[in-house]
């Protein structure tokens, strides 16, 4: 079968009754999962498992598909409109997308957002059929020492939100990795910082970290200086929905840049999709003329990770299906479905089972569209929310964020430390120690202390100069953070000139 | 000799009527893993045929923390009435006590094995690019095993044992990032091979990018029965400490009791969760979800437990030179 012949196949296969119901329900389902902070894609569809026997293999895969890329756009609305990452992956949201907001441009992130996912979804669909043959040669060719290398390309990208002052940018980021060692070390179990308590030997719970330093300390200022989300002197919402369209179309190359980046991170199942979202961003603001305006409300902040995180999950399929490689850990509960229903993962499945393949493609473009549709349709409401009275926001917030903290492992204790680290972010934010360096750290120090132990032992000491791939990737590593590190400082220059 | 033990079992638990010793009205099972993981969709698939046949009310309690200890120490501090029982890897706890974590508070010998649930058949694997091909040319190896894990887990003891049992030079390489990529890791050819169930491995295995090398169980694998076992490949003086580590693999998903339960408690939930286990309807459910049933009764498993633990003075001295240099 050809991939054309595959492709029209599959579509008729999609479009029927049973299939579309399945697939709204789907999307629905996974936006009201992704508002709740806490919860993502994982959590969707092993909630949704029990709930698929009987159905055929289309409408099941497109309930459990539409509901997986729902919500990661429903994440990214918490962040954007209250500074609370619905998932780990949405993390790169609130760097830009919620200073949006408090400007007065919830609309315009949000449309922006909504219009890069989609856009991501699809150019990240079209890649995913035309990079089948590539796959192979390239996931055989990427390991640790390229894993390594990327980890500390994101960390790259901490100097954006040092403003002022590069220590203050580097303590927090050390803050950061320092967190992430709380629990037993990945590479031989033992515990490490744990302070004697079994509830530190899993170590500090990414979400619930990002719920206090984010979202709780957000409504700690709100609450010590009584004003609403929104910062600007008219109050009045000038954006639209219309404009952040737009800008997702003005910024064309930014986005078939991010999307092939998600796409590339989804196929390697060694880099989660929180860590695509930075790289994104990173690259974002390593390619931007005006990277001073990251931090502070850059549509391009938005675009970017979004189109990454909507092309993400296309990616993610192929080495499940094509290895029985699970790309990420959503990708290994639809392999479980996958089985269950008959579908036996293998380099068959590009060859003699390609319609498969590609109503899988045909699903994730159309799931990206409805959430699309449904998304800019709730957006005008969703971004009034954050100009509410902050005696009704607070209670409110704060109530979604303890639920969210607590519902993911049912601990008590996870409450009490997303409050704990609500109120160390309050303080970091007060005097100047960037929250976001914090998080970049914290997600980043296990892959790169992962990633150097692994090359360490295969390659040896000197293993950076055996690995060519990883030598290119270095070379341009120094080259972009140079280059960015140099505009920064003409900037500064032109501004005391 | 062993599947007439089980029919005997089968038998007299069919026949033998008993009240219920347990005096609560729900039976509580604390499931020790992550929502929503395989551990976690076995014990709610099964929660209703052990109503049934338990007739009282059953509840799961997911129970997470500290890589299956937390929900096992509850379990261990649990009253022993019979409404509080644990779900969970055994192998997982074995070596958790074998680890001297600190945050073990229990000990496996004073639990009460209820019944095994399933377990997955295991396997080592090579990968393509490496230059071995089958068991001969592993043992023929004059350069060490390189071995991609992602930790110490089951897989890592078994894979530390089978190399002292083959007399094989094994340079572990821990950290990866689970399953998947340990498994990228032989097919790029920068590890020698892998443990995993025959079930995680089988794409790879029948696609060829991966080749099966030792079944690492005592009986031959269904789809793949010309590989040889780890058994008949072991040393003499070796074979006892691999027997009990594949006996220990063998345990996998099962129901475990806190300490000090009655006779007529333990043998009460045994025969019941034998019963539940072996329910046509339930059969059918576990062949639907792909989440395959293979029950033992809990007094064989509390067997293969006692052998496990007396052969500790065996395979503690293996596993303790090699965490002492991964350290």
């Amino acid at each position: 079968m050809d991939i054309f012949d595959a492709a029209i196949s599959s579509l008729t296969l999609l479009l029927t009754y049973d299939v579309m119901l399945m697939l709204f329900i789907g999307v629905i389902y996974g936006l009201c999962v992704g508002l709740m902070p806490g919860l993502g894609g994982i959590v969707a569809i092993a909630l949704l498992l029990p709930f698929t026997m009987g159905f055929g293999v289309i409408p099941t895969l497109a309930l459990l598909l539409g509901a997986h890329i729902a919500t990661i756009w429903g994440g990214s609305v918490t962040s954007i409109l209250f500074n609370v990452p619905g998932a780990a992956k949405s993390l790169a949201l609130v760097f830009d997308g919620h200073p949006m907001t408090r400007n007065g441009e919830a609309s315009r992130a949000l449309g922006a957002s909504a219009m890069a996912a989609l856009l991501g979804g699809i150019i990240g669909a079209i890649f995913l059929a035309l990079s089948i043959p590539l796959v192979r040669p390239v996931m055989l060719s990427i390991g640790p020492s390229e894993y390594l290398i990327l980890a500390l390309w994101g960390l790259s990208i901490i100097a954006t939100f040092s403003d002022g002052s590069m220590l203050k940018g580097g303590v927090a980021t050390c803050l950061g990795m320092m967190a992430a060692f709380v629990g037993m070390d990945p590479i031989t179990g033992t515990p490490r910082f744990w302070m004697d308590s079994i509830y530190l030997l899993d170590g500090i719970y990414f979400p619930v970290a990002m719920i206090g330093l984010f979202a709780i300390s957000e409504m700690i200022k709100l609450y010590v200086k009584q004003t609403s989300f929104v910062e600007r002197v008219e109050g009045r919402e000038t954006s639209t929905l219309l404009s952040g369209c737009k800008d997702a179309f003005k910024h064309w190359w930014l986005v078939i840049r991010s999307s092939l980046l998600g796409l590339w991170i989804g196929v390697l199942p060694g880099i989660g999709a929180s860590v695509g979202g930075i790289a994104a961003y990173a690259q974002a603001v390593q390619t931007s003329k005006n990277p001073e305006k990251f931090g502070k409300g850059a549509v391009e902040g938005v675009i970017a990770p979004d189109a990454t995180l909507g092309a993400n999950e296309g990616g993610g399929l192929l080495p499940t299906l094509a290895f029985g490689i699970p790309g990420g850990e959503s990708m290994a509960i639809l392999l479980v479905a996958f089985l269950s229903m008959g579908i036996v993962p293998g380099p068959q499945m590009l060859t003699t089972d390609l319609d498969l393949v590609f109503a899988m493609v045909w699903i994730i473009v159309f799931a990206n569209i409805f959430t699309a549709i449904i998304g800019l349709a709730i957006s005008p409401k969703l971004s009034k929310l954050p100009r509410l009275n902050p005696n009704i926001m607070i209670p409110i917030v704060l109530s979604v964020c303890l639920f969210g903290a607590y519902v993911t492992r049912g601990y008590f204790a996870d409450m009490v430390l997303a409050f704990l680290f609500g109120i160390f972010g309050y303080y970091m934010d007060k005097y100047k120690f960037s929250r976001a360096n914090f998080v970049i750290g914290m997600v980043l120090a296990e892959m790169i202390e992962r990633n150097l132990h692994i090359s360490l032992g295969l390659y040896g000491d000197f293993f950076i100069f055996t690995q060519p791939v990883s030598i290119i990737l270095l070379v341009l590593l120094f080259i972009t953070t140079a280059l960015s590190l140099k505009r920064k400082n003409n900037r500064s220059k032109e501004v005391n000139v | 000799m062993r599947k007439l033990f089980l029919s005997a079992i089968f038998i007299s638990s069919s026949l033998l009527a008993q009240d219920n010793p347990i005096n609560s009205n729900a039976l509580t099972i604390i499931v020790p893993n992550a929502a929503g993981g395989l551990m976690a969709r076995y014990a709610r698939m099964i929660e209703p045929y052990l109503e049934k046949y338990l007739e009282m009310e059953v509840n799961i309690r997911i129970m997470t923390g500290g890589g299956n200890i937390r929900g096992t120490n509850f379990v261990w501090f649990a009253e022993p009435d019979g409404a509080t029982i644990g779900f969970t890897s055994i192998p997982s706890l074995v070596l958790a006590q074998f680890s001297n974590s600190p945050a073990v508070q229990f000990d496996i010998e004073a639990f009460s094995f209820l019944g095994r649930v399933s377990t997955e058949p295991r396997v080592l694997t090579t990968g393509k690019q490496s230059n071995i091909r089958d068991a001969n040319s592993l043992l023929a190896m004059d350069r060490e095993f390189i071995y991609p894990s992602q930790g110490t887990d089951e897989d890592f003891f078994t894979m530390i044992v089978l190399a002292d049992a083959l007399d094989i030079k094994l340079k572990p390489i821990m950290g990866y990032n689970g399953n998947p990529d340990t498994a990228m890791a032989i097919i790029r050819g920068d590890g020698d091979g892998q443990i995993t169930s025959w079930r995680a491995s089988l794409a790879s295995i029948n696609n060829g990018d991966q080749i099966p090398l030792l079944n690492i169980g005592s009986e031959p694998y269904e789809d793949f029965p010309n590989v040889p076992s780890v058994l008949s490949y072991a040393r003499d003086d070796s074979i006892e400490a691999m027997t009990a580590i594949v006996e220990m693999l063998d345990t996998h998903r099962g129901f475990f009791g806190p300490p000090g339960l009655s006779n007529e408690t333990v043998n009460y939930l045994r025969e019941k969760i034998f019963l539940a286990l072996n329910d046509p309807e339930l059969k059918e459910i576990a062949r639907q979800n792909a989440l395959p049933l293979v029950p033992s009764h809990g007094e064989l498993e509390a067997l293969k437990i006692n052998q496990l633990v007396s052969s500790e003075s065996l395979i503690m001295p293996i596993l303790e030179s090699t965490l002492d240099t991964l350290r």
